[in-house]
């Protein structure tokens, strides 16, 4: 290889080092500990989770009118943060999901404002996302899911906190939200009209005291294994978000309205989500 | 070809890569990498103690870095402002202006600019209505702020990873090197070093050799403990709570509720119209006063206890000094008495100490 003197020796040598250099860091780079689980494992499987976002009994889709109650909406975006995932098997042991902060989302793009400015680098693109695979759950059978919708307090109280896909980037929060420590944990935004007027319609929710655990029972129990994959498919019900609400006396909703805030965030908790199918 | 210089750091690069990527995990309370070095607070003798952040700790490193952010004008998103233009050592870390137009949208804030120092005990909030939680969420707010430094934080993660020296820095003290809520963290960390506790007052109160007070001076700071104090309490000069000081009588609910103080924060009826008490240490430094700086000097201020206090259902009854009227009665020996304390307030050492000041210079 090398015939021709020092240089060339020094070369190979620097190529040499500089391979076993990035070996050792691909070492570093794959020699994570996984989170360990307080349950005995028997081989692990996988789910599919699908929030799949709907009107009443329609599917739900950006820029279409949906009406109930006499009033027609029309979205441009419905965002939340799904976190805090627990798979509860049948004999009522708790597998919590690690890092479990999802942003689950159906939007046009997004001019962020606010934290990203209105650079035309930072548009956040079009985007449709309704599934979380959920990894590592021991196999079993279960029969129920938990979850909540926003942030929990300890990662809502100090946002230098990272855990999942929690971030400050996607518009998820903005300078209104952050003068009070918090993110957005629903958005959904876009017009809506009782047939005479037409208002811009954005329903935000926020704040500790909004977010809200869901526990909901599967039809029937699930059997989790590593043989095969399984799928949890819950029913997002947009039309339920502004159940028993005057949304066109109010359409615009966020911190600074705190009591239809809290209903708002009240019908996440109890009305909007329901499982449709295990499979 | 490359020469071994070159080897090397890319080989040190390589590492860092590897130690930043390894191991991601959901770590509330940060382990302090063995190159660090861990940093206790130095707390006068004289003050409370202070509570440990476990989930950002203490380093020289991560307060140097800190300190450079703090005054790094590529913080902003016109980079012409830094935190130092608003905060001015020479003015505690004030401005000296009531509603600052500094900002990059040229439109002034609706609060003035406040003090930082000593805020390693503000536990109970931070802004003039406690919005914010802690240090290391509170920066994202004038940060991205149009009407402050407007940053955009994708950006700013841009500028900081150009800069050879800050990626080292940031690799050294984070796990995931540069990242926007870093930034928060480091500036977090230097924030807290910003201790004011060398004042003449101090030095008398602690029985420093050499340390006294004048006639006038020990008047004042009597009145100032029965008049003021149970507002402006302890070492601190400030209970770290919020209160309405009747400058005001009613409270809009204009601008997302900017005007109505605390109840902004707790939707509770009886916040409306409360503020922080800010802190009397260093107070003939930091004019103009009140979270809108409407008072431009300290005789404002006190003609305002004396006389000026308006009425609403959440004034704090503590003003209510004049036989059971609204008011703190005060002769004009009492007031001199009064500025004249307010003076040994003043922090000579740390309005001028090089190791907080601006390293860039």
């Amino acid at each position: 290889m090398c015939d021709s003197g020092v240089l060339c020796t020094i070369k190979l040598l620097f190529m040499k080092k500089l391979l076993t250099i990035i070996g050792l860091s691909a070492l570093l780079f794959t020699s994570c500990s996984k989170d360990s689980d307080t349950i005995t494992l028997q081989g692990e499987g996988k789910v599919t989770l699908t929030m799949d976002a709907v009107f009443g009994n329609q599917d739900f889709a950006l820029n279409k009118d949906f009406t109930t109650n006499g009033v027609t909406y029309n979205f441009t975006k419905f965002r939340y943060w799904l976190s805090n995932v627990v798979l509860v098997s049948t004999t009522g042991q708790e597998v919590k999901v690690s890092g479990s902060y999802y942003l689950m989302e159906e939007t046009g793009e997004i001019r962020l404002t606010g934290v990203n400015n209105d650079l035309p680098t930072t548009i956040y693109p079009a985007t449709k996302r309704e599934n979380v695979v959920l990894k590592e759950i021991p196999a079993g059978d279960y029969k129920s899911i938990k979850f909540s919708i926003g942030v929990d307090q300890k990662y809502n109280d100090n946002m230098s906190l990272q855990s999942g896909e929690l971030s400050q980037l996607n518009g998820m929060t903005n300078v209104s939200w952050m003068w009070l420590t918090s993110y957005i944990f629903t958005s959904a935004s876009g017009k809506v009209s009782d047939g005479t007027t037409t208002k811009n319609m954005l329903l935000e929710t926020g704040l500790n005291a909004n977010y809200k655990t869901i526990a909901l029972d599967l039809p029937k129990s699930l059997n989790i294994s590593a043989s095969k994959s399984t799928s949890i498919v819950i029913n997002a019900d947009l039309s339920k978000v502004t159940d028993g609400i005057d949304v066109m006396a109010n359409p615009i909703v966020g911190a600074s309205k705190a009591t239809v805030m809290a209903a708002v965030a009240h019908n996440y908790a109890t009305k909007v989500f329901t499982v449709k199918s295990v499979n | 070809m490359m020469g071994k210089c070159a080897f090397l750091r890319i080989a040190a690069l390589f590492f860092l890569l590897g130690v930043a990527f390894s191991c991601k995990k959901e770590n509330v309370s940060e382990e302090i990498s063995q190159a660090l070095h861990a940093v206790k607070l130095q707390v006068p003798v004289n003050f409370p103690p202070v509570v440990e952040h476990v989930e950002n700790p203490l380093t020289e490193e991560g307060i140097e870095l800190g300190r450079m952010l703090f005054y790094d004008v590529r913080l902003s998103g016109n980079n012409k402002i830094s935190c130092a233009s608003c905060h001015r050592q020479d003015l505690a870390f004030s401005d000296g202006i009531a509603l600052t137009r500094v900002g990059v949208s040229d439109r002034a804030l609706t609060r003035h600019a406040p003090v930082l120092f000593n805020l390693a005990w503000a536990e109970n909030g931070l802004f003039w209505d406690g919005g914010s939680k802690n240090l290391e969420s509170q920066a994202l707010g004038p940060l991205t702020s149009a009407d402050e430094m407007f940053q955009d934080l994708n950006v700013l993660e841009q500028e900081l990873k150009a800069d050879p020296d800050y990626v080292k820095r940031f690799g050294m003290v984070f796990k995931d090197g540069v990242r926007s809520v870093n930034v928060i963290k480091a500036l977090s960390q230097f924030q807290r070093t910003l201790i004011s506790g060398t004042s003449k007052y101090d030095q008398y109160k602690r029985s420093e050799p050499g340390a006294s007070q004048t006639e006038s001076e020990l008047l004042g700071m009597n009145l100032v403990n029965s008049k003021c104090k149970a507002c402006h309490s302890g070492e601190l000069f400030t209970d770290d709570d919020y209160h309405n000081n009747g400058i005001d009588a009613t409270f809009s609910d204009d601008h997302e509720g900017i005007y109505q103080g605390h109840f902004r924060v707790t939707f509770n009826p009886l916040d409306l119209g409360k503020f922080k008490t800010p802190s009397l240490r260093n107070v003939l430094v930091t004019a103009p006063y009140m979270h809108d700086g409407r008072f431009k000097t300290i005789d404002e201020v006190l003609d305002h206890y004396q006389s000026g206090i308006k009425i609403s259902p959440t004034t704090d009854q503590l003003l209510y000094q004049h036989q059971g009227r609204p008011g703190i009665p005060l002769t004009q020996k009492e007031r001199q008495a009064i500025i004249a304390f307010l003076g040994t307030l003043t922090d000579h050492e740390f309005i001028t100490n090089k190791k907080i000041s601006n390293p860039h210079e």
